[in-house]
This record gives structure tokens, sequence and C-alpha cells, in this order.
């Protein structure tokens, strides 16, 4: 267990000497602060547009509400777990590709204990930084206009911080045989696409972890939470079997 | 006892057996030299008794402990230098040693002090910089250091000293050297002369065997004698000699007689003198580890 935490503290450690740490940050609250802003500026941003256009359209009386800050906060979101993706798919393949696993490894550290504690640095950057960019939003739209017209909110953010769970779970899966971050990334992409294809036939793709993205239409009512156990139960037990999977490949692989 | 056994050892990767049947075993406190030519399979050897590697056949086993592949539990009684080390850059020489120190659950005060005493033993005790500048002989040396950190039984270096310059090969064959006070180590290398320095048992990889194995006197004194050259003045003699001695062999100006007893060197002498035959020098050759590894992969 040691060995567990000597590995997490150094994880954490080289977030933050590398950078990326600093970068995480600016990205999420980035974007925390963006979803309301463009919300905010949404009025103003159509009346230049409309006076750009030499025949005039007339734009209508525009009423922002806390719903525009948290359909803005769902676009975002995508591209903050994008980023992240990029950022750690070279967490393992990294160290791999350069031996600097084998000091440590030799040294009887066992090999679970990277896996492990390499993820859950993973889920606690993602945990802190969808917490902050979520926190921000909140804060903001709350002090605009009122959080309270936004149904099933709390329900909304749990879905989106599951779905960046089981990327990293299956980020972790591809690093475990993959010998470059580029082979990780395509990974996770085809693993997403895949899914995304299948969600285009038929019944199953209420039970596909993809389906989980249309709980942005649970703040406009036009789903309930119950319409997501199936794919929530699919999605967490898929993410335990990614990094229950990625434990022996990783053992079995050459250092 | 035995440090570490290897017993029938055998590894391919493809068609190319690197490892047919080797066995040797390393005693408490030496420095044993594991020599080989480039691609003898030595860095295999060292990787399986790591466990970085899995072997066809065969057992290895670290003060009693069988190594298996993919499990680390034997590497606590091992200290491992890579042959070419690398480290996180972005810590400094001290962090590193705290990781290492911390993933094999030493105590904090121990941590502290052992990094002192190893820096200072490499002779990094004042370099606080990050390990991202660092020369090649410097991360061998941060790489015995960390190897050292927890006391271990057993310390393995992959050819520590190829790719550096003399100075920096002196420095790191000193620090070995003391190191065999705390540990054994073993070591492989293709420079004889390192091995001739610092090791008290050798053994040779050749064709994915042990070709020799054994103390480095009983080793040399496997070549049965030494030889001597012979520099002449004049060397329109060198076939007045080789007529009276044909095993002579002419080089440049020289005569080399190989595998000579002291009573044939007495002779030779004696000849010389009887002739009066003018000499620039009469020299006799010590049986070296060269000798003796040419002689077993033929050459």
């Amino acid at each position: 267990m040691n060995g567990f935490f000597a590995f997490l503290k150094k994880e954490f450690f080289e977030l933050s000497r590398s950078g990326k740490l600093l970068i995480f940050g600016f990205i999420f609250v980035l974007f925390g602060i963006m979803n309301p802003a463009v919300a905010k500026l949404t009025p103003w941003i159509l009346e230049q547009s409309a006076d750009s256009f030499s025949q005039g359209i007339v734009i209508g009386e525009v009423t922002v509400t806390a719903m525009d800050s948290w359909g803005q906060f769902v676009k975002n979101i995508p591209m903050a777990m994008i980023v992240m993706m990029i950022m750690f798919s070279s967490t393992f393949t990294g160290e791999y590709s350069k031996g600097t696993l084998i000091p440590i490894v030799t040294k009887g550290l066992s090999r679970n204990s990277i896996v492990i504690s390499k993820t859950s640095v993973m889920i606690i950057t993602w945990s802190i930084g969808f917490g902050l960019c979520f926190g921000i939003t909140y804060g903001y739209t709350a002090y605009y206009w009122d959080n309270s017209v936004v149904n099933n909110l709390a329900f909304m953010a749990f879905c989106w911080w599951i779905m960046g769970i089981f990327l990293i779970c299956v980020l972790t899966l591809f690093s475990a045989f993959a010998t470059s971050s580029p082979q990780v990334m395509a990974g996770v992409g085809g693993v997403y696409a895949v899914m995304y294809i299948m969600g285009m036939f038929g019944k199953i793709k209420e039970y596909l972890p993809t389906f989980i993205l249309n709980s942005s239409s649970l703040i406009t009512e036009q789903s309930k939470p119950d319409d997501y156990f199936n794919a929530i139960m699919i999605t967490i037990a898929l993410s335990v079997l990614s990094l229950l999977a990625s434990l022996p490949i990783t053992h079995k692989r050459q250092l | 006892m035995s440090i570490l056994e290897l017993s029938h050892v055998s590894k391919h990767f493809g068609d190319k057996e690197v490892l047919q049947d080797v066995t040797f075993s390393v005693p408490e406190k030496c420095v044993f030299g594991f020599i080989g030519r480039n691609g003898a399979g030595k860095t295999t050897t060292m990787k399986s008794i790591l466990g970085l590697i899995k072997t066809d056949g065969g057992e290895i086993t670290i003060c009693g402990d069988k190594v298996t592949y993919g499990h680390n539990l034997t590497n606590k009684y091992i200290g491992y230098l890579p042959d070419v080390p690398e480290f996180y850059s972005y810590m400094t020489p001290r962090e590193y040693l705290r990781l290492c120190g911390d993933v094999t659950s030493m105590k904090s005060s121990d941590i502290k002090a052992r990094s002192d005493e190893l820096l200072k033993l490499v002779g990094l005790a004042n370099e606080n910089h990050r390990i991202k500048g660092f020369s090649r002989g410097m991360k061998q040396r941060l790489g015995i250091a960390q190897a050292l950190i927890n006391r271990p039984k057993l310390l393995i270096c992959d050819e520590p000293t190829s790719a550096l310059d003399p100075v920096g090969r002196k420095e790191i064959l000193d620090i070995l050297s003391a190191a065999k006070e705390q540990t054994s180590v073993l070591f492989s290398t293709h420079i004889l002369s390192d091995v001739e320095k610092i090791c008290n048992y050798i053994a040779l990889l050749e064709h994915g065997n042990i070709a020799v194995s054994g103390t480095i006197d009983d080793i040399k004194s496997m070549r049965s004698e030494p030889a001597i050259e012979l520099s002449l003045q004049n060397p329109d003699y060198a076939s007045k000699i080789v007529k009276a001695f044909p095993s002579a062999e002419k080089q440049e100006g020289k005569l080399i007689f190989k595998n000579v007893s002291a009573n044939q060197a007495e002779q030779i002498l004696s000849f010389v003198a009887a002739q009066h035959i003018p000499i620039i020098r009469f020299e006799r050759h010590e049986p070296n580890l060269e000798d003796m590894f040419m002689e077993v992969i033929g050459k």
C-alpha cells in the first residue's frame, strides 16, 4: 500500500511540474466562466450580427435564462473531455517508451499499484476539474438568473461525470497494450465511434454509454432520470471491466 | 550461501535461441563480472533475473525465492541499474531517491540519511538541479544511488561503463568496488580490463551458454602458461632463433613464444646469450582475460 501512495504522490507531482495541472485548471475554469458569459452575451452578439447584414434582419426580443447557461455547459464539457483525453493519452505510454518505470518496477512496486494509481489520478483530476467547471457555472448562473428553472441539474451533472470516468477507464485499458499515445487516442475514439454507430440501430441505444450524453434533455424535462438507469449501469459495469482487464495485460507487458 | 542462482535457463525470441542453458550462481559479498560479446544475451539474462522477461525453461532463485515473470516480489532483494537509465526528468536527485525509498516502504528519516550517504558516494551531493540536464555519466551515478537505496542484497548493473569516457568509467568502477562492502554486485560488460580491475568472480556467456565461470584466479590459471615477447636489435637474427625454437612467431621485429614454461624461458634466454644476439627487451606476459576471452570465442 505504501508503494501505491508513493506512486500516487509522484503522479500528482508530475502533473504539477509538467504544467499539465495548470492547463487543466485553466481549461475547466475558462469553460466554467464561458458558459454563463456566452449566454449573457448572446443578445448582444445577435444584435451585432443582425447589424452586419446590409438588408437588415429583424431580431425580436431575445430572453436569456439559466437554461441557456446550462445549454452552454453541455456544449463545452465534451471539449474539456477531449482535451483531457489527449493530455492523459501519454500517461502510460510515455513511461513505457522512455523506460522510466523499469527502476520503479524492479524495486518491487506491483504493476497493479501503477495502473490503479495512474487511473486514480486521472479520475481525481477529472472530478475536481468537472466540479470546478460545474461550480463556477452554477455560481454565475445563480447570480445572473435563477437556477431553479433548470430541472434535474445534479443528475445531469452526474451523467456527464460518469461518462468521463468511463472514458478514463477505456483509456487505461488501451494504454495497457498500446505503444504510443496516438494509438491510445485512436482506441478511445474507436470505442466511442462504435457505440455511436450501434446507437443508430433500434432499442440497443438505450443500453449504450453514449446514450448518457442525451442527458442534456433532462434539464428541459424532455426526458426523466429513469430513462438513463440502464445506460448508467452498463457504463459503470464497462468501466470496472475495462479497469480489471487492463491489469493482467499490464502484467504480461514487456517493459 | 548463494544470493542468486540460475539453473538451466533458456529463452528464445522467434527463431533465435538467445539463452540455451545458462547455469551459474553469485555468492555473497562479491563483484561478479558477467562477460559476453554484444548480443550474447547478457541483458536478456539480467531482465530474466528481474522478472521482466519470461524465460522458456530453467529456474532462477534469489535468496532462495523463485523468480516469477510479471510479479516482482523477488525484486525486493535487488537493486537494478539499466544500461541506459531513465529517470523522471522533472525531479531532482533527492526527490527521485525519496520516491524510490517510499516505493520500498523505507522510513522517512532513513530515506533522508541514506540519500545523503549515497549521493555523497556517487558524487552528486551538491547537485540540486533537476535530472533533465544530467549527462550520461551523472545518470549512471544516480542510477547506482537509486539501486542501492533500500540496501539490496544484490546489485545488478547492465553495462554500466560501456558508454562512458575513461574518467567516468573509473568513477563508476570505484563506486561499484565500494558497494561490494554492502551488497553482491553482478555487472555485465564486454570491457575486460574493467572486469580484471574489480571482479573476483566471472562468468562468460557465449552462444547462449556459460562457457566458463569461477573465481578470476581460477579462470586465469586455466590458460596454461604465460607468453614471452622478445624484441631484437637486429631483425636479421630472427630466423636463427626461429630455427632453434620453431614455435616462435615473427611479429614486426619481435618474436612471440606462446605457452612458455619457466624452463623453456630459461632455454630461450641461454640461447640468446650463447649466440651473442643483441636484444632490446625480453618480456614475460601473464595470461590475461582477453587471451582467455579470445580463446573461448575461438578468435
